[in-house]
């Protein structure tokens, strides 16, 4: 396989740390590839589960001949979708419950006010 | 994501590989719209409170929102996402790629074998810098980066990444743009009846091919200055039995005769190129094109007529995602680029037009055949996707 070409980069600059630690950016950068990992995976599994329904036995040759129509293809998008959305929920549920600035503000005299003797 | 295509170049993806392509692009579609979709609100709810305290007065420009902005633990999570995800589109593809090559090069020869339309390639364009320099949105080897003879592979790798970016959300044939461009001039200038159109920086030829099918008695020509994507561009037009003549050339020095067009369009190339490049792109396209052809470029929005927040937003790929002109470009005031090149003012027009795909026919035939549109928020922006672009009658 010497003659195999390798597709690399050109120049890509410094790669960015966003945050002030950059491991935190590469932590990041591998649960997303995990994350991707367990979705092929959990897919692998479906295709069996298809192709023993409708066959009860298989090879693997069967497994990787399996292409998904577009019925499988949209339901394995909604099953995506909610592994995707149960994964990082952590960071959109900061979306969901955005506190703004007056209102932490309005908070903190809250307390103050709760606080007097 | 809904099927690509098929055509004679598309490479075949084992099992997994087709599994993690879908599961790219579903994650894109998440971290783009469930997690970037919280940015305004971090951004009015905490970051611009904090600014006008800290400074006294509100942000000034796009420059101070991404200051304030990048420091925000919400936005720094959104665009480490981003940034690995776009690294891990690429990821998905090139395996499949390096294992197709040999056999892709033989196929794409064999499409040019009895072409319906043509390919030029002229191996003394040189590679501007600003294709050889940089991977362009982190794709790597860029556009032109060729291995062996008849090489295709970087062709291959745009075709099938572009797709997976946009989740197919441009269409089977990734022409979302160039077709509503095709298809908003046709209903706008019924009396436009172009003989001969150019594309500008074609890459695989996505974007002029509906102008086949919309234009059919037009001859179509694309340029580009990478080989690989145009070997690629012409074997994917044959494949679908579209006549395309593909030309190896640089936009800023063409070799067409002068006045030999009616109409030149490109579709996102401008802000892949530079400053000095674009003036000398304006300024052939104004050379090639016949007296009353029109010249039309769809491109990104312009910054200037947003609010900070929004221009922030469209120019984080020119700081995070290896697009070194893109801010320079969303910046530049194309209607006076056009002055001077010569094109008059009264002869200056803009195109905005609702995404093909995505809007309802009659609310598309409306925006092209109505008063100019004006959408709040366009392009990826968009609740509703509109794409925009800068033209000029010769």
């Amino acid at each position: 396989m010497s003659d195999k070409i390798k597709i690399t980069p050109v120049n890509r600059g410094k790669r960015p740390a966003f945050f002030d630690d950059p491991a935190i950016d590469q932590l990041m950068a591998i649960v997303m590839s995990m994350s991707a990992e367990m979705s092929v995976l959990y897919d692998r599994v479906d295709t069996i589960e298809r192709l023993l329904d409708n066959k009860g036995t298989l090879s693997r040759d069967d497994i990787e001949a399996f292409r998904p129509d577009q019925d499988t293809e949209d339901e394995r998008n909604v099953r995506r979708n909610e592994y995707i959305a149960r994964l990082f929920r952590i960071i959109h549920e900061e979306r969901e419950s955005l506190v703004s600035h007056d209102k932490m503000d309005e908070y903190n005299e809250l307390m103050d006010e709760l606080a007097k003797p | 994501m809904a099927p690509q295509a098929h055509h004679d170049l598309m490479v075949d993806t084992t099992h997994d590989e087709h599994a993690l392509q879908s599961y790219v692009s579903n994650l894109r579609m998440y971290i783009l719209n469930e997690i970037g979709g919280g940015l305004s609100s971090v951004y009015e709810g905490r970051v611009k409170p904090a600014f006008e305290k800290r400074a006294g007065h509100a942000p000034q420009d796009e420059h101070d929102v991404r200051h304030a902005m990048m420091a925000d633990p919400y936005c720094r999570t959104w665009s480490t996402m981003m940034r690995s995800c776009q690294e891990m589109i690429w990821d998905s593809i090139i395996p499949s790629i390096e294992r197709a090559q040999p056999e892709l090069n033989i196929e794409a020869t064999r499409l040019a074998e009895h072409p319906k339309g043509s390919m030029t390639l002229d191996p003394n364009v040189k590679i501007p810098r600003y294709v050889s320099a940089s991977d362009i949105h982190l794709m790597p080897g860029n556009y032109h980066s060729e291995r062996g003879a008849n090489d295709v592979s970087q062709g291959a790798l745009y075709d099938r990444g572009v797709y997976v970016y946009a989740a197919g959300n441009g269409g089977p044939y990734g022409d979302s743009i160039g077709r509503s461009l095709a298809q908003h001039l046709k209903i706008r200038f019924p009396d436009l009846q172009p003989e001969r159109i150019l594309d500008v920086g074609c890459t695989v030829g996505h974007n002029v091919m509906p102008f086949v099918d919309v234009y059919p008695d037009a001859d179509i020509h694309a340029i580009d200055v990478s080989a690989p994507v145009i070997r690629y561009a012409h074997g994917r037009a044959e494949s679908f039995g579209k006549p395309m003549h593909l030309h190896q050339m640089n936009g800023e020095r063409m070799t067409f005769e002068d006045e030999s067009f009616d109409l030149v369009m490109s579709v996102v190339t401008f802000h892949e190129t530079s400053h000095t490049a674009m003036k000398n792109i304006i300024a052939e396209c104004k050379r090639v094109l016949k007296p009353g052809g029109l010249m039309i470029h769809m491109e990104l929005p312009r910054t200037a007529e947003m609010d900070p927040f929004d221009a922030f937003y469209i120019d984080w790929d020119s700081y995070y995602n290896n697009e070194p002109f893109y801010q320079a470009f969303t910046s530049t005031d194309m209607k006076a680029a056009y002055m001077d090149a010569g094109f008059k003012e009264e002869n200056y027009i803009e195109v905005m037009t609702p995404d093909i795909y995505a809007a309802p026919f009659d609310t598309f035939e409306a925006a092209a055949s109505g008063p100019e549109t004006k959408a709040k928020r366009y392009g990826r922006l968009g609740e509703s996707i509109h794409w925009t672009g800068w033209g000029a009658w010769k």
